[in-house]
């Protein structure tokens, strides 16, 4: 080895480095792969809650749960009436109010491969609190059933995404809609909304999967159907992400499980494990 | 001896050396087995453009391997020790802005799954990581300071 500046030596460390990534990523599981180039329009906004006093540690599922509850509150699309939701009375004082729906910043979302013909603009949405921790949630319904009725859940074109809570997510996974799990696919192994499919925003399939899907969607009566996503509540934006990589291409009837996979543990919902939805 | 014969003494040196090499290895094996959560990290500081953070999280735990292990096998020791002062520099000033615009953020220094911990306790860890960085910094400057004046004192001998 007879390079002797420092900064040859650097370089020489750094191509090498650059070698074995490149080398590692090709021959690693596709779960653990990366896309070399990445497509996350939000990279370099700081989320708004990043200021505000933070969710307590979520160290277990129901004690997460009971935390977000306090904070958060439910966005309903205009037009979705109250939820029929014995735990969220209207009397119930908001801890805090937060904006309702993350507006999708237009500007910033990447237009995925797909094409997408939504005209970008910001809508405020309805809020209502959700209720304190304390008041118990009802259990969640089996899914399969059809009797729940979903037609409040109109489709939202001039934004990405509604975030709702567990009742109106309970209401949904009783009337058959689609559930897509934004989080890592390992942990969706070890647990997830019965029924829900996989789309991890983080793993290199992304693009295939939300392909796949789009060609399972292709009529636009299909894409305005409703898809609840859900990550893991809290901070998680993995959803958030992956609803605006629907919207852009043409599905206009997406929600954000807000308190995520956690609320919906802590209320009893169905749960599977293993890769089968 | 004096504090500066001490400071850069070869029992103390190579002793540096390889907890540095060591620590920059644990750090990076982590990141090697799942970037896909390295990239989720590098993603919250909110610092790296989107199409960059994949490179990145691929690239960097490579260069803190290859670094370490360059510093503990002491090959191109100097060039080791300008990557790792250089990285350290970049994750002190990366924390420090994400502290100065209060986006709390997990460092993902050494492990690459979210630590569940509040708005306050990642402001907390954050201050906590700084000062690991300067002490690793801090490391860093002893091999330079101890090689430099090996070095002189190998073209001048005392008289």
């Amino acid at each position: 080895m007879t390079l002797r500046h420092p900064i040859l030596q650097t370089s020489a460390l750094l191509m090498g480095a650059a070698i074995c990534a490149l080398v590692a990523n090709a021959t690693a599981p596709q779960q653990r792969q990366l896309r070399l180039v990445g497509s996350y329009p939000n990279a370099l906004r700081i989320p708004a809650r990043a200021s505000s006093p933070a969710l307590p540690a979520p160290s277990s599922a129901s004690e997460s749960a009971a935390a977000v509850t306090q904070t958060s509150i439910v966005s309903q699309a205009p037009g979705i009436p109250p939820a029929t939701d014995s735990s969220s009375p209207a009397a119930t004082p908001a801890v805090k109010i937060t904006p309702l729906v993350h507006e999708p910043a237009s500007d910033k979302i990447a237009k995925p491969t797909l094409t997408t013909s939504h005209p970008p603009s910001s809508t405020n949405g309805i809020s209502r609190p959700v209720a304190p921790a304390a008041n118990p949630a009802p259990p969640v319904k089996a899914s399969g059933s059809a009797s729940a009725d979903v037609s409040r859940f109109s489709p939202h074109p001039e934004k990405a995404y509604v975030e709702i809570g567990g009742a109106d997510v309970a209401a949904l996974h009783s009337a058959g809609a689609l559930f897509l799990d934004a989080r890592r696919t390992s942990v969706f192994e070890q647990g997830h909304v019965a029924g829900a499919r996989s789309i991890s925003v983080w793993e290199s399939d992304l693009e295939e999967k939300v392909r796949r899907l789009f060609d399972e969607r292709s009529d636009a009566r299909d894409q305005a159907k409703p898809v609840v996503i859900y990550c893991s509540g809290g901070d998680c934006e993995d959803s958030h992400m992956l609803a605006e990589k629907l919207w852009g291409i043409q599905f206009n009837n997406v929600y954000v499980y807000k308190d995520g996979f956690p609320d919906w543990q802590k209320r009893g919902g169905a749960v599977r494990t293993g890769t089968a939805p | 001896m004096t504090f500066r014969q001490a400071l850069t003494h070869p029992w103390l040196t190579i002793r540096v050396q390889l907890a540095l090499g060591a620590i920059f290895i644990a750090a990076a094996i982590p990141k090697i087995i799942d970037p896909p959560s390295f990239a989720h990290m590098i993603y919250n500081y909110r610092l790296v453009p989107g199409p960059l953070v994949n490179l990145i999280a691929l690239l960097m735990p490579w260069a803190e391997i290859l670094a370490g292990l360059a510093l503990i096998l002491g090959v191109w020791k100097r060039g080791a020790r300008m990557l790792i002062g250089l990285m350290l520099v970049v994750f002190i000033v990366a924390i420090l802005i994400n502290l100065a615009r209060g986006n709390a953020i997990d460092c993902g220094c050494f492990n690459v799954s979210e630590a569940g911990k509040t708005f306050e306790q990642r402001l907390t860890s954050m201050w906590w990581d700084i000062l690991r960085d300067l002490g690793m910094l801090a490391m860093v400057g002893q091999l330079a300071f101890a090689e430099r004046r090996t070095t002189v004192e190998s073209i001048a001998p005392p008289m």
